[in-house]
């Protein structure tokens, strides 16, 4: 095992040796156990032993980095006078910094050792239940891993963190069939802790493999509406992806673009939608600690009973824009849950789609989205019914999230996110 | 470059198993400039071996971030070890012997070195100088000069072994506007393709005239229409039939997607194109000349050649590795490939292309009275039920044979092995696109390609 620490004051000092005026360090060791499903059967067990290094300097106000996966002496000098060399070629930029010595810490969390002989068990478990339980099922792929992560930051202004977490990751990619026919693929994600609970009761699993089942007979729809789209957290977060890159991110503050720009502080949706990054969450497993940049990770909310409360930007583009810098860089969105339970929303639902899936060209600075509504079922006078194929769905994402019908008490928190169902008005849904 | 420390190391290979043990380094640059920003300016370098067993119907592999003889020992034992552990726990006894290469050696490589970052910044600024002062009014523009490259030396137990290289160097200009109405609208082309930086952009002004073609289209965009949706007769784009030649259909006839419920599972022999559409993986020659991204090896040990999937619309096989090759009855012809040294090969295409046919585009336009020629796209996605989706970022209107307005975004989509039926017109001339990734649990480098054609599309209108 390496001497994380060591190897990044040695880095830090051949950064310094090298002519960075500033510098930081990222070195990681990665251990990674993952047993492979493909069509049905075991496949594969994979023991991965990684190593990175990540680099920056700053000199004359010019930034480079280099990233390598090697911590020998040689090599991390070689990598810092690269460094330089990167940052050489770049311009002067007084945006760039790293983090001033607001924490200097150590975590420890999750499961950082593995069980190998019970996550197979879980794994062969889990294989037993789908086939007991949704027969139709066939598995494309199943990925199930164990990853071990040491990880230490440092740079020369005196931020330094150290890290060990480990945790359990679950990918299912599976379709439905039934003699030639057969339904869209449609994959589950699920990261924990613990192995404490058969696989198929984590997450949305269970959930989506019963739905892929139904969605085996399929029906073009007839015609075109406007009407309500339902969309569990399977497709809501994709959609607030979107939506929060296209209008909260680096680029689009950074260009300009962004049709919130000048809304912080302003009702951007509708009062019933918070949204919070939130890798402390207790839901959320093994949530970033510290950003990339060097500061303490903290939860903040994106938008608070639909007013915007904060942009997701990066120290540097917060200094180029004179907008806050974002609180974390996780990822791990939280949409806060509403009062009304799903099968509720579903009965007041006169015409509408439940979105399982979306598959469509990538929103712009707009919001525009246009695509194929995967894995979807038709929803009239207050039921699901139908599976549908070859159905089409437009909107526009700052509209639709002003267009809320109604948000789910319940949720799906699968490790990563924590997301409620949405049913969102304005959609146009259309057939062939 | 790599030393060479798995040839001879190849004898800790088990003598009872089928197994592979490679040595690999991946390298990268990239430069980005946003609106005269250098947002990004980073250099990586991976490398380390990997070794695979293969017993009773199941693998082990390992892999260590070191090039050395005590790593090489350390993932022949843990892959062998792997192997073991699910020979016992999960074993397939009943999947036929992984299908038998004959032993060869590929000749080594031609060494290759990366250009100093500076050349690609400079170059990245001149290109962006030269877009800042001729078209000012842009609300903002992105230049991207980028590389990668894997390097590997392959031994294993039974099969070819060799030292392989493939560097690609791209530039990609991203240019954003307004329409009359304030919407956002962007268009971006890449330059490049395979080959070191340095070999690739020698002179910045010879990009030039394609960046104002694209500011042309810009324009046009800006005074563009939604198409009507609904099936239409259209023309599709090089670019387009090359996604479609690899998302919509090449992935469905990944043995292991078939082996997963593909839609080709029940189609080989059968009509799934109209006798217009020939479709190819081509390993690493294509049409006498090289491919845009050539393929000589795969990770298995199977040199590469080419793989024929469709022939007059008919399926006629699919794309394999050893073992699900050995299960078909089919011959490998060496997709099995992997992205990292950490990475096991799985089923990959390489450049997959539909074949030319006669047609020339100009009457394939002047057939056409109503309907659109879709040019350019961002994305696409498809199912293995063959179902897929495309994003259109630029094309005309055709009406009466002439090309009309320009087209804003929109999506086209349908299902491949319908849709290909209805192509009744095939141009003569091949586009080639190579500079992306395509992703299945790694990323991989390939190439995509076809000629225009003619046939019934769904459009997506706004």
């Amino acid at each position: 095992m390496h001497d994380l620490k060591q190897v990044a004051a040695a880095s830090l000092a051949a950064l310094k040796e090298a002519g960075a005026d500033k510098a930081q360090c990222t070195a990681r060791c990665t251990e990674t156990h993952e047993f492979n499903v493909d069509g049905g059967k075991f496949s594969l067990f994979r023991t991965l032993f990684d190593n990175s290094l990540a680099l920056a300097a700053i000199r004359e106000g010019r930034r480079g980095t280099v990233s390598v996966n090697r911590f020998d002496g040689e090599s991390i000098r070689q990598t810092a006078e690269n460094c330089l060399a990167v940052a050489a070629s770049g311009e002067a930029d007084a945006a760039w910094d790293f983090a001033p010595e607001t924490a200097n810490a150590s975590f420890t969390d999750g499961a950082p050792e593995a069980d190998l002989d019970r996550l197979f068990d879980r794994t062969e478990e889990l294989m037993r239940d789908i086939g007991a339980r949704h027969p139709k099922i066939l598995m494309e792929q199943m990925i199930v891993a164990h990853k071990k992560v040491t990880s230490v930051y440092e740079n020369s202004l005196g931020a330094a963190y150290s890290r060990l977490y480990g945790c359990y990751e679950i990918e299912l990619m599976f379709s439905a069939h039934e003699g030639e026919k057969s339904s869209s693929f449609f994959g589950s994600y699920v990261c924990t802790d613990s192995l404490d609970a058969p696989f198929i009761t984590l997450g949305s699993i269970e959930e989506d493999l019963a739905n892929v089942e139904r969605q085996i007979d399929t029906v073009p729809l007839d015609g075109k509406f406007v009407g309500v789209a339902l969309l569990p957290p399977s497709s809501l977060g994709e959609f607030l992806g979107s939506l929060l890159e296209n209008f909260a991110g680096d680029s689009v503050l950074l260009d300009g673009t962004s049709l919130w720009k000048d809304k912080l502080g302003q009702r951007v949706a509708d009062p019933r939608i918070t949204l919070s990054a939130a890798p402390l969450d207790e839901r959320i497993v093994c949530g970033e600690r510290y950003t990339g940049e060097g500061y303490p990770s903290e939860n903040y909310d994106v938008i608070r009973d639909g007013v915007l409360e904060s942009f997701m930007l990066s120290d540097y583009v917060s200094r180029k824009t004179g907008l806050p810098r974002a609180k974390n860089a996780s990822g791990a969105i939280i949409m806060h849950s509403g009062d009304k339970p799903l099968s509720e929303i579903i009965a007041g639902i006169e015409r509408g789609i439940w979105v399982g899936r979306f598959s469509g060209g990538e929103p712009g600075t707009s919001g525009d989205f246009s695509g194929v509504a995967k894995n979807s079922f038709l929803i009239e006078n207050g039921k699901i019914t139908t599976a549908l194929s070859e159905t089409m769905i437009s909107g526009n994402l700052a509209e639709i999230l002003n267009n809320v019908v109604a948000v789910s008490r319940e949720t799906v928190a699968d490790g990563s996110s924590v997301l409620p169902y949405a049913a969102v008005g304005g959609v146009t849904v259309a057939g062939k | 470059m790599l030393d060479d420390i798995i040839t001879s190391a190849a004898k800790l290979l088990p003598s009872d198993a089928h197994a592979e043990l490679r040595a690999q380094m991946n390298r990268s640059c990239r430069v980005t400039l946003r609106g005269g920003n250098l947002i990004g300016n980073a250099k990586n370098e991976t490398s380390g071996v990997s070794a695979r067993v293969y017993r009773r119907g199941v693998y082990g592999f390992s892999s260590m971030a070191e090039c050395s003889a005590d790593a090489v020992a350390s993932v022949v034992r843990a892959a062998d070890e792997n192997a073991r552990f699910m020979a016992r726990r999960a074993p397939s006894p009943d999947k036929a012997p992984i299908a038998p290469i004959p032993a060869s050696s590929i000749p080594a490589v031609a060494p290759f070195t990366d250009p100093e970052q500076k050349y690609y910044a400079d170059f990245a600024k001149a290109i962006d100088a030269y877009i800042a002062e001729k078209y000012p009014s842009l609300a903002s523009r992105t230049v991207v000069a980028t590389s990668d490259s894997m390097e590997k030396i392959l031994a294993v137990s039974d099969g070819a072994g060799g030292h392989t290289a493939s560097p690609r160097s791209y530039m990609y200009v991203f240019l954003n506007g307004e329409t009359t109405s304030g919407t956002p609208i962007e268009l971006y082309t890449v330059f490049g393709g395979s080959g070191t930086y340095e070999k690739n952009f020698k002179d910045p002004a010879s990009m030039y005239e394609e960046i104002d073609r694209l500011y042309e289209h810009l324009m046009q965009k800006r005074e563009g229409i939604y198409p009507d949706a609904g099936e239409k007769t259209c023309i599709l784009s090089g670019t387009l039939a090359g996604m479609l030649a690899h998302e919509a259909v090449g992935h469905t006839v990944e043995a292991d997607l078939v082996l997963g419920g593909s839609v080709a599972a029940h189609c080989l022999g059968k009509r799934v194109a109209s006798d217009k559409v020939s479709l190819v993986d081509f390993a690493h020659t294509a049409f006498g000349r090289p491919t845009p991204l050539p393929v000589v090896l795969d990770d298995e040990g199977t040199p590469a050649t080419d793989a024929e999937l469709i022939r007059d619309g008919i399926l006629v096989g699919y794309m394999n590795s050893r073992e699900t090759a050995a299960h078909f009855g089919m011959t490998p012809t060496g997709n099995a490939r992997a992205w990292m040294f950490s990475d096991e090969p799985l089923i990959r295409m390489r450049n997959t292309a539909i074949l030319p046919g006669t047609d020339k585009l100009a009457d394939m336009i002047a057939s056409v009275d109503d309907g659109y020629y879709l040019i350019d796209t961002n994305n696409g996605q498809a199912d293995t039920t063959g179902e897929f989706m495309f994003g259109v970022t630029f094309g005309y209107e055709i009406r009466g044979g002439k090309l009309g307005r320009a087209l804003l975004d929109t999506t086209i989509s349908g299902v491949a092995f319908e849709m290909l039926k209805t192509v009744d017109m095939v141009s003569d001339t091949v586009k080639w696109d190579s500079s992306g990734f395509c992703g299945k649990k790694q990323p991989m480098p390939v190439g995509l390609g076809g000629p225009e054609l003619r046939c019934r599309v769904m459009v997506g209108g706004k």
